[in-house]
């Protein structure tokens, strides 16, 4: 322990209170990030504790992770350094729900599936459903761009988030965006702060947008002899005028993950709408596969509930793989070959009209992660591609640049950015691109 | 600001003898935008036709510490495209190539002169199109609608256009070609795409726009249904979205309005309806249909005094014509108007009314409106007499109590015109000064010497100079350090 510790302790405690300050060795060791054990565990209360707490940690150079719900923790490079958790799931009120205007306030620390409840009441919802969806907190969610099979329809966080208060590295409080549905005043500051780690500040409260719950919903699986069939399928979607909620990529692991059945390769559809538009769309949709050589059968509603279950356990290392939608089907099995020849097996998922997919599969050899992700890399760059590992032992994390090249030009606006508006690298530091 | 005559040699140098408007009476066209009360011209006019030229250009102005006005088609309603401390424009409006159209992969990419409904003509008979639709959409260009982050009537469903932006070419005011973005959705690294867009040129200039494209709805349904009231009406709409519709399009018209149009094109709205409501579905087929039905309800249910459904593509266009008309109709009432951009929450559409109206009498103006019911963006139009220099201080006193007003409300001051130069002063109502000084030190990241569109979207408030800090909260006292 530093001798500066006694009295940085005392200035936490003065500012959260003694019981919201955890220095118990147990407590911090579980706390550890990337096997970096934090000196201290500040739960605070309020977005005034948050700030203040963060002009300490400013002024004493302490490195700060921020946390919600913890599903995102090893996403990135390992910190290069940690002296402080700041876990954020006390700050966890509704501030503001206007149902009329489909907007709604929370703090950060709110689950996902706190927020559905109280929307859900008004046959609203978030459309958001990335991997273990429910427990997952708003703050985590928008800090890691997490998304899941309705940004077919919905697109993502950037779509979704209007406006943000976040405290920026030197503790000073800052509102970006607006509270109503529609606003170009001011830079679109939540854009900046969507992905972003909470690197260029922690995320405190947010206003969203939502949307109506369709009045009616049908889900189909189409099953395929390989994922070429599967491809043509999503591209006869992709040029009809179907509206889908969901189109799902899942290869044979994927659907057994699901408890939906067996086969190489699906397509998981679902449309909602007024019921006589779902039925309408659901023949056009079984047109579609047969011309695919594929069948069409229904799927429960509890099918997506299953996926953000099973996707949320599946593998020790998640991969995202971005590609073009005209090469969804090759860039899938791609990444089943180069997963193994690593000797193991890929759970394959993703949004397959935006060529979003996630590859899950158990641990192995750090070297080996590093040859796959390296050719899935070489793959998909051709077409402007990338692969972000989502989760992953540390150890693969230190072999491996988790983010993956990033542009050199806009790279040098992001560690400018980084430069600016957190010099001292207090938040998250080294674990975004770039070592930023 | 004269420009030094070495750097009109070095212009002329890389752009030749046809790049460069510098006559007095060319420079006159480029002095403003729509937004005619502000005027400025710029000192001379760059007309670059690749990304390298203007690439020199911003190298060279930045040099000299000249500033750099972009310019698209110059329809902006917010006096961004004109040059108030002069300096060199750099008009886009030769770079119009569309580079690419990947349907499959459903995205585009063009050069930022490219008139926005050309790009939906290039793909319209495939069945896409490009969603933002801003009324100026035949002439406005989409390097300009991305500069503003322009919306239209149909982005109630369809978002403005941040939501169609997938990358960017972005030469930044210190002169760097950045690629931003991309055709493939997920990106390591900050969203500075996202950022960018509707960064009003202060950041830098867009040489390459790529865009999601959409398919074109199978049907289109467009209903009028006319009330006695804006509260009727505002309920209507609220039952509407209650009921789990999303129209395309959702616009009301108000009383003052209604009579203007109704006299000025003879769109035959109900003569005693207080409040026109344009309600437009589109996607499947099935769908359409179906929720025409149940809007077709909702409205008679909430006491509507007529409900119309177009039956066909000439019925549908005579509905819309009185709205497309709307502001051409207000001369019948007056010679000229403030057009207002502000956003309420929806819910507040009738209080909001009755402020409007208040204010109105207070400052003894008519006040017509045509708005963005579904999403509360108001488009107040507050008329004068521009030959009556009194009637112009009222006119701009009420504008200003209307943005006040809109605030009081929870609202924003611009929904989808943008900031410029005219609304930079308003930007404190809605900002504090942390907030106003994280936008400009975000401002130098992309354009160190502020030599790009200076005086717009940032206002000149103490928070936006060069080392302003906001207060820090106080960290407890002690000998802690």
């Amino acid at each position: 322990m530093s001798i500066l510790a006694g009295p940085i302790q005392g200035a936490l405690a003065a500012i959260v209170g003694r019981e919201a300050l955890v220095d118990d060795t147990a407590a911090r060791v579980s706390a550890a990030v990337d096997g970096l054990v934090p000196r201290w565990i500040v739960r605070p209360r309020s977005l005034e504790h948050v700030s203040r707490v963060l002009a300490l940690a400013w002024d004493a150079e302490l490195a700060v992770v921020p946390r919600g719900g913890g599903n995102a923790l090893a996403l990135g490079h390992p910190p290069s350094r940690l002296d402080l958790v700041l876990d954020l799931r006390r700050l966890d009120r509704v501030v503001e729900y206007n149902p009329d205007d489909l907007t709604v306030t929370v703090e950060a620390g709110t689950t996902m599936g706190a927020l559905a409840a109280r929307v859900g009441a008004r046959r609203q919802l978030l459309p958001l459903d990335p991997a273990g969806v429910e427990r997952r907190t708003l703050g985590g969610l928008a800090a890691t761009d997490a998304s899941g099979p309705l940004r077919a329809r919905y697109g993502t966080m950037r779509d979704l988030l209007l406006g943000v208060r976040f405290v920026q590295a030197d503790g000073v409080m800052t509102w970006g965006g607006a509270k109503v549905v529609k606003s170009v005043s001011g830079y679109d500051v939540p854009k900046l702060m969507v992905g972003a780690l909470g690197t260029l500040g922690v995320l405190g409260e947010l206003t969203l947008r939502l949307h109506p719950e369709p009045e009616f919903e049908a889900t189909w699986l189409a099953v395929f002899t390989d994922l070429a069939a599967a491809q043509a399928f999503v591209a006869r979607l992709v040029d009809s005028t179907v509206q889908p909620s969901r189109v799902e990529l899942l290869n044979r692991a994927g659907l057994a993950a699901c408890g939906a059945g067996d086969g190489p390769a699906a397509v998981a559809v679902s449309i909602g709408t007024a019921e006589e538009a779902v039925r309408a769309q659901g023949e056009t949709v079984a047109r579609f596969a047969r011309e695919a050589g594929a069948s069409l059968r229904p799927l429960g509603a509890s099918f997506w509930a299953a996926h953000a279950e099973a996707t949320a356990l599946d593998g020790a290392i998640v991969l995202s793989v971005g590609t073009l939608v005209t090469l969804v089907g090759e860039t899938a099995a791609e990444t089943e070959r180069a997963v193994a020849a690593a000797g193991v097996a890929a759970t394959l998922t993703g949004a397959a009209t935006l060529g979003s997919l996630r590859a899950a599969f158990p641990a192995v050899e750090p070297r080996a992660v590093r040859t796959l992700v390296e050719r899935l890399r070489a793959f998909v760059a051709p077409g402007g591609g990338g692969v972000i590992i989502q989760r992953a032992p540390a150890a693969v994390r230190a072999a491996v640049d988790p983010w993956g090249p990033v542009e050199p030009g806009a790279l040098a606006l992001m560690r400018r950015l980084k430069d600016e508006f957190d010099a001292k690298r207090v938040l998250n530091p080294g674990r975004f691109v770039g070592g930023l | 600001m004269p420009l030094g005559p070495g750097l009109l040699d070095e212009l002329r140098r890389i752009l030749g003898p046809d790049g460069l408007v510098a006559s007095a009476e060319g420079r006159l066209v480029y002095e403003c935008d729509m937004h005619t009360f502000y005027k400025g011209a710029p000192d001379v006019v760059a007309l670059p036709e690749s990304t390298a030229e203007v690439v020199a250009i911003v190298r060279l102005c930045r040099g000299e510490r000249v500033p750099i006005v972009p310019r698209g088609s110059g329809t902006g309603l917010i006096g961004g495209a004109m040059a108030p401390l002069g300096g060199v424009m750099i008009g886009l409006n030769r770079m119009t190539r569309i580079v690419e159209i990947d349907l499959a992969n459903r995205a585009a990419t063009v050069q930022p002169g490219l008139i926005n409904l050309w790009l939906t003509r290039a793909v319209q008979e495939r069945g896409w199109f490009f969603a933002p639709d801003p009324s100026s959409q035949m002439v406005s260009s989409i390097g300009g609608n991305v500069s503003t982050n322009a919306g239209g009537p149909h982005c109630l469903k369809y978002g403005i256009t941040a939501n169609h932006v997938l990358g960017l070419e972005l030469v930044t005011g210190a002169g760097e070609v950045v690629r931003l973005g991309g055709k493939v959705a997920d990106r390591a690294g900050y969203d500075l795409t996202g950022v960018a867009v509707g960064s009003e040129g202060t950041f830098g200039l867009v040489t390459a726009v790529t865009v999601r494209l959409l398919h074109t709805a199978e049907a289109v349904q467009t209903i009028l249904a006319s009330f006695g009231s804006i509260e009727e009406a505002s309920e209507a709409v609220s039952a509407i979205i209650a009921a789990g519709i999303i129209p395309a399009a959702l616009e009301m018209l108000d009383e003052l309005m209604i009579r203007a149009i109704n006299e000025g094109t003879g769109a035959g709205y109900p003569k005693d309806a207080g409040a026109v409501l344009l309600i437009e579905l589109d996607g499947p087929r099935a769908e359409v249909l179906a929720q025409a039905e149940r809007v077709a309800t909702i409205c008679r249910e909430r006491g509507a005094l007529d409900v119309r459904v177009a039956r066909d593509e000439s019925e549908r266009a005579l509905l819309w014509k009185g709205r497309k008309e709307a502001a051409g109709a207000v001369g019948r009432l007056a010679p000229t108007y403030l057009l207002q951009d502000c956003v309420v929450p929806r819910s507040r559409l009738p209080e909001i009314m009755r402020a409007l109206r208040a204010i109105a009498e207070r400052h003894r103006v008519q006040i017509a409106n045509v708005f963005h019911a579904g999403d509360g963006n108001l488009h107040p139009l507050i008329l004068y007499d521009d030959r009556n220099p009194e009637e112009l201080e009222r006119a701009k006193a009420a504008n200003e109590a209307l943005l006040h007003a809109c605030i009081a409300m929870g609202g924003t001051i611009t929904g989808e015109h943008g900031v410029g130069l005219d609304k930079a002063k308003n930007l404190p109502l809605q900002y504090g000064e942390a907030d106003l000084n994280f936008m400009a030190r975000l401002r130098r990241i992309f354009d160190p010497d502020r030599i790009m569109n200076p005086g717009k979207l940032l206002p000149s408030h103490p928070a936006c100079g060069e080392g302003f800090r906001p207060a820090r909260p106080r960290v407890p006292e002690g000998a802690w350090i």
